[in-house]
């Protein structure tokens, strides 16, 4: 398209330079205080998360059995009843058959 | 249309060019919202919704952080207008415009002198101002760090997400209905870029009066 001829445009001095100064400290305090708010929660986040997993190394250093298949409750119920890991009857009591995938929603 | 041949650049090409990025993002950004939000679909065209939703937002984000760095003092200066408040627009917001009246009872009224935004057009821009970058900020968080944030802050990103949504695509509705119905300003920010001078002086008279100047040939 043609451009057409104007004979009127916004005066660019419309915005003073101490105005300029001013609103555009003014407009990055505010995107930068929610960014360093979001930053603080992660952090704190992250250290609770830390926390645990090294109360979890703790539990792991104090307890006598660490892994589920030294538990004598389990090598037990294989010994007794389901005979071994992926075994017919451990595959049909402890394995889902009614899975969905819903990680693309 | 102007009976002479006086013509103000109203919005130069770098906005026309936002603009048209806004219209390709955020319409879409707003069917696929209304349509996540009420699921009328099964999963698969859930998904696709969801996946069109997640590209306008891209889009959105890229067509904001080129136009606040490639235009920021344009940016500076659309807050400056829209967050500059006098008594007219207390009058201007008591008379709505003078719009119900012109199309509900065919009256005009009385309407105080307006600048380049009207007291409704300021009130529009600060949610867009304010409620876009809320929603891009919480897409981004929802979409990109749902397993980052702290779970409450997630929550509440989900609620700002949704209540801005809202609110936006409300006064979406009307700035088109109105856009349409400024069909000189439509032409303007779609086409070419330029208003009458005669038209711009009716509705935006101080505007005309204090912030334009004459193009020198």
């Amino acid at each position: 398209m043609k451009e057409k001829r104007y004979q009127y445009e916004e005066n660019p001095s419309y915005v003073s330079r101490r105005e300029f100064i001013t609103i555009s400290g003014i407009v990055i305090a505010i995107l930068a205080l929610p960014a360093v708010w979001i930053r603080s929660a992660i952090v704190k986040r992250n250290s609770y998360i830390r926390a645990r997993i090294s109360g979890l190394y703790k539990d792991d250093v104090t307890s006598k059995i660490r892994v589920s298949h030294a538990n004598s409750g389990v090598t037990r119920l294989y010994s007794d009843f389901a005979g071994h890991p992926l075994s017919h009857i451990s595959e049909e009591l402890f394995h889902t058959e009614h899975y969905i995938d819903r990680t693309r929603i | 249309m102007s009976t002479n041949n006086t013509w103000i650049l109203k919005h130069p090409w770098s906005v026309r060019s936002f603009h048209y990025l806004l219209v390709l993002s955020f319409i879409p950004l707003a069917i696929t919202g209304v349509v996540l939000y009420f699921k009328p679909f099964d999963g698969p065209a859930m998904n696709w919704y969801m996946q069109v939703h997640i590209v306008a937002g891209v889009l959105l984000t890229l067509a904001a952080v080129a136009y606040f760095i490639i235009g920021f003092n344009r940016v500076i200066a659309f807050i400056k207008r829209s967050f500059s408040f006098s008594v007219n627009d207390i009058k201007w917001f008591t008379v709505l415009g003078g719009y119900p009246q012109k199309f509900l009872l065919g009256k005009k009224v009385l309407v105080p002198p307006m600048g380049k935004y009207n007291s409704g057009q300021k009130l529009f821009g600060i949610c867009v101002l304010v409620g876009g970058t809320i929603l891009l900020v919480t897409g981004w968080g929802l979409w990109g760090l749902p397993h980052i944030l702290p779970n409450g802050m997630t929550a509440l990103f989900g609620t700002l997400h949704l209540v801005f949504g809202w609110i936006l695509i409300l006064f979406l509705l009307v700035h088109i209905f109105l856009g349409i119905y400024m069909f000189d300003d439509f032409k303007a920010m779609f086409l070419h870029g330029k208003i009458p001078y005669e038209e711009a002086k009716e509705i935006a008279p101080i505007w005309v009066e204090r912030e334009l100047m004459k193009v020198e040939i």
